[in-house]
This record gives C-alpha cells, sequence and structure tokens, in this order.
C-alpha cells in the first residue's frame, strides 16, 4: 500500500533510535499489506472507500480552544490536550501526583524512554491490522503513563485528541500507551473530537500488570463527517482488573478494533460500549477476548441505536484457548434500528476449546420494549416522548454503570440533549 | 364517573372479559376481589388500554367520555392511574427523570404550569417520605432492581404526584409487610375525597380493614357474579369462593 | 423397532460400516466433460439438461472450494472420485421391487431399512438410492391415488420433464457455491416429489442414501415441490461402508414450497465418520435449500452424527407474506469429526418468521462449529426470529464455535439471538451414577435430555434412532 503514504509522512522529525527502527517496521509492515476489501471476513461490513486516498500529514493549529469547537471535559485532573496530533500546551493541565509518571515520547527521560521501547507495540499483535502499522510509520509523539507500583493515582488522567477541520487526506496519529505496575490503579479517559473532515489513527496500548485495576474510557464525540480507524489493545497479567468503556457518536467510517487479551489467571475484564448513529454515519466495532488462561472473567455489552440512514457493525469474539477451564465470559449486544433505511449487522462469536467454562452470549436487533412504552404511557407521557426517554434509557443504563462520576455527569446531559429528552431533572440532587 | 357496560374483551383469542358491568361514582371506594385468573387485572389493562387487549363488546365511560376511544397518555391525563401489579422496569431511566416527565406532561395536558425543578424535587421528596421509601430511589432506574414491597410503593408514590380522579390498585397489598401495608392504606385515605374515587383489586380482607370500601364485588369468570358492601368481604374470608359457586355462577 | 433393529443401533462400532459385494458398473475416476456427456446419456437425458449440466460444469473450473468454515481437511482431488456407479444387475432397471437384486434387498434390510412394502415402516414410503441410482421406491400406487408423484430424479426427468426443468436450479442456481455447480454438473439421482394442490401427502415420504462403492463420490440430486395448499413430511437417512479413504458427497437439495404449502423436511446423517484416528471418512458438503411463498412453511429438522467433515446449511428463503422457516438441528461430533453446519434463513416477506433450535455436542477431539445467517431484508415488515444455540462439551479436547451473523435493514423486525454453552457436570454424572447409571448411559441420557428440543420434531421412528445413534456416536468419549 505504499502508493497511500505520501512522502511527507516519513518521519522527518529526529527521533531516538528505538522509535526510528519502530517506524521503519511499521512502514515495511503497511507497505507489504493490502488495504482489506470487504471479502476479509473481518471487513465484511465496512468499505474503506473512504480511504483510497494519499494521505499528507496533518498540520499544526495554534487556534484558541473556542475557535476549535473544543469544549474540554471537566473530569478533573491531568488533562493534557493534542491539536491535529500536536500537543498543546496551553490548552494542557498537569496536576502533580506522585502515584503517576505521564510523559510524552519526545520528553521521556532515559528510563521512561526505556520502558516505552520495552512495552510500546507488545500486545499489539504483529501485523495482523494494517492500521496499527501505518500508526507505527508515521508515529512521531505519543504519550506514556505510567502508574508506579502499588499507588493510586487520585484523579482521572485526560487525553483530548481533537482535530480541527482539514482537507480529508490528512492523517493524525495518536498514540497511548498505559502501564499499570503491580497493584497500582487509575482512571484514564480518552476524548477525540472534531470538527468537519478529519482522519485518525488512534492506537491505544494498556499493560495491566498483576493486581493492577484500571478504568478506561474511550470516548469518540467526533463530528459527523471523521474518519477514524482506531484500535485499543490491552494485555492483563494475574487478577488485573480492566474496565474499559466505549462510546461512539457519529463519523462517516468509525473502525474501532478492541482486542482484550486474558494473560493472568483471574483477570477480569467489563467491557461497555454503545454507538448512537445518524445521517449516513457507519460504525464498526471488531471486539475479540482472548481467554488464554484459566480463571478469567469477561463482561462485555455494547448497545447501539441506528437511524437514518446510518449503518453500524459489531463483531463480538470471544476466544477460549485450550486448557482455560473455569472461564466466565459473557456477552450482550443489542441494538435499536430506528429507521427503514438504517442497517445493523451483529455478530456474536464464541469459539471454545476448554469444556469447563460459562460462555453465553445474545444478541438482538429489535424495537423498545411495549410494556415499558405502556407503563409510560399510563403515566400520561405520550408515546413520542415515552420513545424518547426509553432510547435514552437504553444507552444510559450503560452510562449508570460506569463507576466515575463526572464522567457520567459529563455524558448524561450530552445523551439527553442528542436525545432530544426534556430532563429537567438533575439527577445529581435528587437524593439531596 | 365510571360505568362500565356489559364489557367483553379478549387476550390472544383468549376471552378473558365475558359481560362486565360496573358504575363507580365520584367519591366512591369499590373492592373487586375473585380468584385467581379471573379477569382482574385484564379489567385493569383494558382500562388503561394495553395493546393487545381487544374489546370485543360493550362500552365504557369515564368523566362523560368514552374511554375506549382514547390513547393510553389520553386516559391518564383524564386523570385515570393504574397502579400495577407487576410494575415493569425501566433501566438507565431514573426515578426522578420518569416522575418529572409524567407529571409534566399531564399537568400541560390540564393546562396547568409545570412545577420548577426545585418545586417539583420538593414535592417528590414529600411523596418518597409519605410512602416510606428512601430518597435514593428518585435515583435509580425506574424499578430497577426493586423488591416487590418497594415497586408497590413507588406505585403508590407516582399516584400521589399525579394526583388522578380515578385509582386503581391492582392488588398493591399484596406482598407488603404489615406496616408497609399501613403505609398503603394511609397513603389511600389520605388521597380519599369527594371527587376521587378507588377501585382496589385484592385477595385480602385485611386490606379492607384499613381502607373501608364503600362496596364489594366477586369478579369470576370475567363477570361480576356478587355485590355487596364490605361485609361480603368478611363472608368471602370465611367461606372462600367456593361458596359462592353453587348458585351464582351458571 | 423391533429388537434386532435396537440392538443394531447400540452395537458398539459404526453399525452401518459393512460393504456389499455387488457387480457394478463404475465410471473410472476423472471429471472432464465427457465424464458429464457419459452420464447424461446412460440416463437418456434430453438435450436440455446435458447443456444444463454443462453450464454448471464451466461455471464449477472457474470457482475455488470454500475456505471460510471451520473445518481442516487435505484438498480434494476431483479427478480421483469416480462420479458414476451403478449395480450391475440395474442395467435393466427392475419393473418391481421382486426384480431388484436380493443382496441390495439384503444390505437394506442390514440397514434397518426393509423394502419389501408389508414390511415397511408403517404408512412411510421409501425410495432407496444406492451410490448413483434410485434401486427402488415403494407404495407409489398407494401415493399415485393421492396425486403424489415420488420417484428418482432420473425418472422424473423422463416422465414429468415439465415440472422438473421449471424447478431444477431455481432455489439453488448451479453458480450458487463450489459444491453446488459441481452436482449441477454431476449428479446421478435422487428423489423427486410433487404434491399437487391442496393435497395432504398420505404417508412420510422417505429416502435412504448409501454409497457402496470405493472412490465413488455421491451426488444427489432431491427437488421435493410442494404445489398451492399441500403438506408433506419427507425423511432422509444416509449411511455408508467403513473405507480408508475419503469420500466425496455433495448433494443439492431444493424444495418449493408454493403458497400455504408445508414442507417438513428430516434428516438422520449417518455417513461414515472415520475412526478414532480420523481415517477415512465422508467428506459432507451439501447445500439445501427451501423457497416459501406467501403464508408457506418450512421446517428443517436434521441429527447429524456422521461424517468426517460436514459442511452443510439448511436454509430458508421467506419470499412471500407470512412465511415460516423453522431449523432444528442436533450435530454431535466425536473422535476427529468435524461440522461447521447451521442455516440462513433470509426474511423478504412480512412478518415472515423463523426459529433456529441448535444443539451443537462436541466429544473427543473434535470441533463442532454453529454458522447461521439471519437477514431481514428492508421489504420483510414485521419479521421475527428466534434464535437459540447450544454447545455442549464433553471432555476436554474438543472444540465448539458459535457463528451467528445478523443482518438487519428493517425497524420493524425483532432478531433475538442466544447462544450458551455447557459441560456435561460432575454433578449430574454423579447423580445418574449414584441412581445405578454406567457414566457412559448418564452422558447419553444428558445429552438426549440436552437435544429433547429438536427430538421432538422429528417422527416418532426417526426420533427413537436418533437417540440411538447419538449413543452409539458417543462411544468411547467418556473415560
Ligand atoms: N397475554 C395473555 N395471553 C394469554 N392469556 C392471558 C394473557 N394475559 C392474561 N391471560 C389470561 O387471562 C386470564 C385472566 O388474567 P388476569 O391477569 O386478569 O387474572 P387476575 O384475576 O388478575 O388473577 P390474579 O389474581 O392471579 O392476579 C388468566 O387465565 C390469564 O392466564
Ligand atoms: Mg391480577
Amino acid at each position: 500500500m505504499a502508493d497511500l503514504l505520501t512522502p511527507q509522512l516519513n518521519a522527518e522529525t529526529p527521533a531516538p533510535d528505538w522509535l526510528q527502527a519502530r517506524r521503519l517496521a511499521g512502514r515495511a509492515a503497511w507497505e507489504s499489506s493490502e488495504l482489506p476489501t470487504r471479502k476479509t471476513e473481518a471487513w465484511k461490513y465496512t468499505s474503506l472507500f473512504a480511504l483510497q486516498q494519499p494521505f499528507m500529514a496533518a498540520r499544526e493549529s495554534a487556534e484558541s480552544a473556542e475557535e476549535l469547537g473544543l469544549e474540554l471535559p471537566q473530569l478533573a485532573g491531568s488533562r493534557l490536550v493534542f491539536v491535529n496530533g500536536f500537543w498543546r500546551e496551553d490548552l494542557s493541565e498537569i496536576e502533580p501526583d506522585a502515584a503517576i509518571e505521564l510523559v510524552r515520547f519526545s520528553e521521556a527521560d532515559q528510563s521512561q524512554a526505556a520502558l516505552i521501547a520495552q512495552h510500546l507495540g507488545s500486545v499489539v499483535p504483529g501485523n495482523k491490522h494494517p492500521f496499527s502499522a501505518l500508526n507505527d510509520a508515521v508515529l512521531a509523539d505519543g504519550v506514556f503513563l505510567r502508574i508506579l507500583k502499588g499507588s493510586k493515582a487520585a484523579r482521572p488522567v485526560q487525553l483530548v485528541w481533537h482535530n480541527s477541520p482539514q482537507v480529508d487526506a490528512a492523517i493524525n496519529s495518536q498514540r497511548l500507551l498505559v502501564l499499570a505496575e503491580q497493584h497500582s490503579e487509575a482512571t484514564v479517559v480518552e476524548h477525540f473530537s472534531g470538527q468537519g473532515h478529519s482522519f485518525t489513527n488512534g492506537l491505544t496500548e494498556l499493560i495491566l500488570a498483576a493486581g493492577a485495576t484500571l478504568s478506561h474510557s474511550r470516548l469518540h464525540l467526533e463530528s459527523a463527517e471523521a474518519l477514524h480507524v482506531g484500535g485499543l489493545h490491552a494485555a492483563l497479567e494475574r487478577d488485573a482488573t480492566l474496565n474499559s468503556f466505549h462510546v461512539a457518536f457519529g463519523g462517516k467510517l468509525k473502525r474501532i478494533d478492541i482486542v482484550i487479551n486474558h494473560l493472568g489467571q483471574g483477570a477480569h475484564c467489563q467491557l461497555d460500549g454503545m454507538y448512537l448513529l445518524r445521517g449516513q454515519e457507519h460504525v464498526d466495532y471488531h471486539t475479540c477476548i482472548e481467554h488464554a488462561v484459566p480463571h478469567c472473567t469477561t463482561d462485555e455489552t455494547f448497545r447501539g441505536i441506528v437511524g437514518d440512514k446510518a449503518s453500524a457493525v459489531f463483531n463480538g469474539r470471544i476466544h477460549i484457548h485450550p486448557d482455560a477451564q473455569k472461564t466466565r465470559a459473557e456477552l450482550s449486544n443489542k441494538n435499536l434500528l430506528t429507521s427503514a433505511t438504517a442497517e445493523v449487522n451483529t455478530k456474536p462469536e464464541l469459539e471454545i476449546y476448554a469444556d469447563d467454562v460459562q460462555c453465553a452470549h445474545g444478541a438482538t436487533v429489535a424495537q423498545l420494549d411495549e410494556s415499558m412504552l405502556h407503563y409510560l404511557r399510563t403515566r400520561g407521557i405520550p408515546a413520542d416522548e415515552a420513545l424518547v426517554l426509553l432510547s435514552y434509557g437504553f444507552i444510559n443504563a450503560l452510562v449508570e454503570k460506569q463507576r466515575l462520576e463526572s464522567l457520567r455527569d459529563y455524558l448524561k446531559p450530552r445523551l439527553a440533549d442528542y436525545f432530544g429528552a426534556a430532563l429537567a431533572v438533575d439527577s445529581d440532587d435528587a437524593g439531596g | 364517573m365510571l360505568s362500565i357496560k356489559d364489557l367483553h374483551a379478549e387476550v390472544e383469542g383468549k376471552n378473558i372479559l365475558k359481560g362486565l358491568n360496573l358504575e363507580i361514582r365520584e367519591g366512591e371506594v369499590h373492592a373487586i376481589m375473585g380468584p385467581n385468573g379471573s379477569g382482574k387485572s385484564t379489567l385493569g389493562h383494558v382500562l388503561s388500554g394495553r395493546p393487545g387487549y381487544e374489546i370485543t363488546q360493550g362500552s365504557v365511560e369515564f368523566l362523560g367520555k368514552d374511554l375506549l376511544e382514547l390513547d393510553t397518555e389520553e386516559r391518564a391525563h383524564l386523570g385515570l392511574f393504574l397502579a400495577f401489579q407487576y410494575p415493569v422496569e425501566i433501566p438507565g431511566v431514573s426515578n426522578m427523570e420518569f416522575l418529572k416527565a409524567s407529571v409534566d406532561a399531564v399537568r400541560e395536558s390540564q393546562g396547568a404550569s409545570a412545577y420548577d425543578t426545585v418545586g417539583f424535587m420538593r414535592r417528590a421528596r414529600e411523596a418518597c417520605t409519605a410512602v416510606d421509601l428512601d430518597q435514593a430511589f428518585l435515583k435509580r432506574g425506574v424499578n430497577e432492581g426493586f423488591s416487590g414491597g418497594e415497586k408497590k410503593r413507588n406505585e403508590l408514590m407516582q399516584m400521589m404526584l399525579l394526583e388522578p380522579r380515578l385509582c386503581i390498585l391492582d392488588e398493591t397489598d399484596s406482598g407488603l409487610d404489615i406496616d408497609a401495608l399501613q403505609v398503603v392504606a394511609s397513603g389511600v385515605n389520605a388521597m380519599r375525597s369527594e371527587s376521587r374515587s378507588f377501585l382496589l383489586v385484592t385477595h385480602y380482607q385485611r386490606l379492607l380493614d384499613y381502607i373501608e370500601p364503600d362496596f364489594v364485588h366477586v369478579l369470576a369468570d370475567g363477570r361480576i357474579i356478587r355485590s355487596g358492601d364490605k361485609s361480603l368481604a368478611l363472608e368471602l374470608e370465611a367461606k372462600g369462593y367456593s361458596w359462592l359457586d353453587d348458585g351464582e355462577v351458571a | 423397532m423391533s429388537q434386532e433393529q435396537i440392538d443394531r443401533a447400540i452395537a458398539k462400532d459404526y453399525a452401518a460400516g459393512f460393504t456389499t459385494d455387488i457387480e457394478s458398473d463404475t465410471l473410472p475416476p476423472g471429471l472432464t466433460e465427457d465424464t458429464i456427456r457419459f452420464i447424461s446419456a446412460k440416463k437418456n437425458e434430453p438435450e436440455w439438461l446435458l447443456e444444463w449440466r454443462l453450464g454448471a460444469f464451466q461455471v464449477w473450473r472457474e470457482m475455488v472450494g470454500p475456505d471460510w468454515a471451520h473445518v481442516d481437511y487435505p484438498e480434494v482431488d476431483f479427478q480421483s472420485i469416480s462420479y458414476y456407479s451403478q449395480p450391475k444387475s440395474m442395467e435393466d432397471r427392475p419393473k418391481s421391487l421382486d426384480e431388484v437384486d436380493p443382496e441390495l434387498l439384503a444390505t437394506y434390510e442390514k440397514l434397518g431399512i426393509p423394502l419389501h412394502e408389508q414390511e415397511a415402516l408403517a404408512g412411510v414410503a421409501v425410495d432407496v438410492v444406492f451410490d448413483s441410482v434410485s434401486v427402488a421406491t415403494t407404495f407409489r400406487e398407494k401415493l399415485a391415488e393421492a396425486g403424489v408423484l415420488f420417484c428418482s430424479i432420473s425418472e422424473a426427468v423422463q416422465q414429468y420433464p415439465d415440472l422438473v426443468r421449471k424447478h431444477l436450479g431455481s432455489v439453488v442456481p448451479r453458480k450458487d457455491n463450489f459444491y453446488a455447480a459441481l452436482n449441477s454438473a454431476v449428479f446421478s439421482d435422487g428423489s423427486f416429489v410433487y404434491i399437487p394442490k391442496g393435497v395432504r401427502c398420505p404417508m412420510e415420504l422417505s429416502t435412504y442414501f448409501r454409497i457402496n462403492e470405493a472412490n465413488t463420490g455421491q451426488f444427489e440430486r432431491t427437488l421435493i415441490i410442494a404445489d398451492e395448499g399441500s403438506h408433506v413430511s419427507y425423511l432422509e437417512g444416509c449411511t455408508a461402508p467403513m473405507r480408508d479413504e475419503n469420500q466425496l458427497h455433495a448433494a443439492v437439495v431444493e424444495l418449493v414450497a408454493l403458497d400455504d404449502a408445508e414442507i417438513k423436511y428430516s434428516t438422520v446423517q449417518n455417513w461414515y465418520p472415520g475412526d478414532a484416528e480420523g481415517k477415512g471418512g465422508i467428506y459432507n458438503f451439501v447445500t439445501k435449500r427451501g423457497l416459501a411463498h406467501t403464508n408457506a412453511k418450512i421446517s428443517w429438522t436434521q441429527v447429524e452424527t456422521g461424517s468426517a467433515v460436514t459442511w452443510k446449511y439448511p436454509s430458508c428463503i421467506l419470499r412471500g407474506d407470512n412465511s415460516v422457516g423453522e431449523f432444528y438441528s442436533v450435530a454431535l461430533t466425536n473422535n476427529l469429526q468435524q461440522a461447521d453446519t447451521g442455516t440462513k434463513m433470509i426474511h423478504l416477506g412480512k412478518n415472515t418468521r423463523s426459529t433456529i433450535i441448535s444443539k451443537g455436542i462436541s466429544a473427543g477431539k473434535s470441533s463442532n462449529a454453529y454458522r447461521g445467517l439471519v437477514r431481514v431484508g428492508p421489504t420483510a415488515k414485521g419479521a421475527r426470529n428466534y434464535t437459540q444455540c447450544d454447545s455442549l462439551l464433553i471432555g476436554d479436547q474438543c472444540a465448539a464455535h458459535t457463528f451467528p451473523y445478523i443482518e438487519s435493514k428493517n425497524p420493524t423486525g425483532i432478531i433475538e439471538h442466544e447462544a450458551t454453552t455447557s459441560k456435561v457436570s460432575d454433578d449430574q454424572l454423579y447423580l445418574c451414577q449414584q441412581r445405578g447409571l454406567d457414566p457412559e448411559k448418564a452422558v447419553s441420557m444428558i445429552v438426549n435430555g440436552f437435544c429433547k428440543e429438536v427430538f421432538k420434531e422429528l417422527p416418532m421412528e426417526f426420533a427413537v434412532e436418533a437417540g440411538k445413534l447419538l449413543e452409539v456416536s458417543l462411544e468411547g468419549s467418556v473415560g
């Protein structure tokens, strides 16, 4: 696919050896791979036609948050803001926290650089995903978050990846590497936003050492024209716990691959996700949970509402390796189709090579529950309003599961807005 | 206020109500008793307009309107309230959000101004207190994970906030401990007024010890086979429904 | 079921594994246009059918075998297979059962399928396909009285060419897939059924397929047409001798259910699965599909215990409004067997309904995959699907997979899919043993319970047989 990489994308910026080596390897892998077509099983329902053009490097922007239409979520804690892939010191806020080290690759000290070099790419499956290779190939900078052994980050860490409007072909490559050391604990929120056309290739790697607990959210609040091909790859060692939460609004084409590897016994993953699509938007979530060892658990729930001419793809694979006995894994994917021109393609998959396991999955494409609708109407709520409220509830149920209160508070009004639900009550005051 | 004439209704092709007549005037409290499966809940659902219930014959007039012509929410706007025997759970929509939407809609239809948020929350909290429900329930999803008794109290709380004209309580007393029963009773009694009527579906005479009915009806096989005053309930309690079988049920 | 039949069913090995010593006319291995011309000429076929076959062959040569299924087997050498084999005695087709070679009749007696009408399963008409040709069809007169046509497809080509020409390939087009194209080119025989308007077929119809010759492939073709308002229940059984080589079976079954018609198609597939080391066995690559018109219903029930490799997706195209599709399946794999089976429900008409109940049982080192597609098209207003897929694993060396594809383009449809995986629990085993059952008996009992929902869809005789088959197939799976 050499023709899709213009010379401009050659990482001209000086880089340490380990980074340069990674770029070269990524470039080689990208060039030798084929752009997947719809004949490729994993891309059956997603056409990459929109990407059939040479990519250029994104340009730096000095616009203010206001000019950028950047609404910074106030989740408290450190916040690193990148615009078009370039760090914006003026918009960022770093709170000192003895439990963590938070640096950009470009400013990593020697020992940090050694850790980055050791872990970067260690959980991304080789050449399996061409876009991971592309991310490597053009890797300029990235963020490294290390949560120190036995420590607990006091406040959430926020990464804001924002795009200003650009020609379609400008590519933003973003990279986050989180190393949660033994028995550490932290919360990380990635926030993708932007205006107009943009193409983002965001790759996240999470490494959870034994006993580590990490809450990670990836919020896609990009514009309806945005293109995003991204991935989340996680490795969980013994007794590690990952709460991974995904939100996708909009996007002309969004393809997110989520791969969670249970590598140590007793690891647990709660994976929740939602997609809300309108217009001509297209979102494709491919999730894969690898149960490589015994006694691990997975709870996965994805929900979506798809209207207008939008289309959603969900593929949820659970792979139980031989000997991964006593696994418990559950997956649920529920979809609401709200228009005659919208489309949902879902495929929950189980691949099981061990017998003493409890695995189940369920998928539905249906309407809102009639008895709920009736209940609301008996309370005087008109049918159309009741539908709005139930749609909101259908999605909000996943938000309510998230532990970070400021995140819930950030998302709920946005959801209500999206559905046009007249939720005058800020339920936070309700208990008071 | 409510006048049901020769009502026949079926569910999934099965005849459930087979010629039911009932007259409720303003301010009256009626109790309906009857064996399991006799059609008591069906009556409530038919009155509230639940989809899937087909009326094959008869008429229902409510406050001078042809009730059967109205949508479910229009019936609620008129002041018809059904406390469900099995309230449905709605995860993701908080009780508070739900209550506000409901009260706003009903008030708007009646031409009353919407409560402001603060005022509404005060009322909601008061209602919580009245039914002895912790305020934390306002933040939880509607009925989500509520115990049987908590669901019943939640129904009652909605009734208090909506101030309906006709309250149908479908076994709101079932599954309640004795304290909760009193909560329900005092809630209902506090709401009793000249212009508000009640239709209580119950299996137990004990509820009627607390809420004194003007009339007691026995519903069997889709029809009211006996009506009387509160002494009928006592008699039923003592003798069971089979006592009626011999003569009354054709 | 006679005691003898039962004894045979629970015999410890593949009971149908004997060979029959019969002189046959077998075409030497190889596949060219001449092979096809030979088959067509042998059957005295009309020109259009030869052309149709040759067209299919053209298409097939351009195609590659499917590689997406979760099965793994050495590439099939299509030139090493013989595409036609016929018992010598069939040269002059028997006019009646009395003329059928006694050896052949004895074969079917051994298989538990008596062909003499007086002894035949009460009320079941049987067509028997031995290697490439149909050898006998029973109860023909009785069926003819009701206007039901039941004969081999070769006969149908001669006697009812218009019906065959109209419907052949109408549900499974020649270029549908690699094996369907191959079958269209070389199909030898199979059954043909036509039920006239408004007729309820007076008895169950049944076909038994048997591969006897070594190195032959069996490419049968079945066509069932249920005219408006008619009803038919059809059973299919299959066996093959034990041979060390793999044998290919690539059948095509087409069902046409016209308005208000109902077709119930049941299969008990017990092709030779190969031995415990995975040597030999049948490659069962089958295309089965039904087309349901308005208010019609097509129901597939299958019990798959045999074959080394199974690749099979009996499907329904629910074209007519209110049409109904059903798929009930038990697939059991043991030793080194591999199965990739499931169904497709294509909802096109309004208010179409489909139900899928799939029970996969994996034992030994086998691999068992459910693969299904539920598609609700933009025109399928109010369509509804319910799918339940359960897997049972016996032992820690086997594999169970579920690959359901759900595609919806209609906001008024409801599609629900659920899948679970379980094992025969130690507690269950313990309870059974405590009640005096040996472990093997206990497992087979539990497995039978697991499959109950599907067995109850089978006609009576088959349900008993299916239960026994599972027991035999599970042989040696519990330590
Ligand atoms: N959706 C339905 N489909 C079929 N039958 C139904 C349906 N709903 C109710 N029924 C039947 O209608 C009859 C009356 O039911 P209903 O719920 O009105 O009884 P009930 O008098 O309220 O009984 P209980 O005292 O147990 O609450 C029962 O036989 C019930 O099984
Ligand atoms: Mg009831």
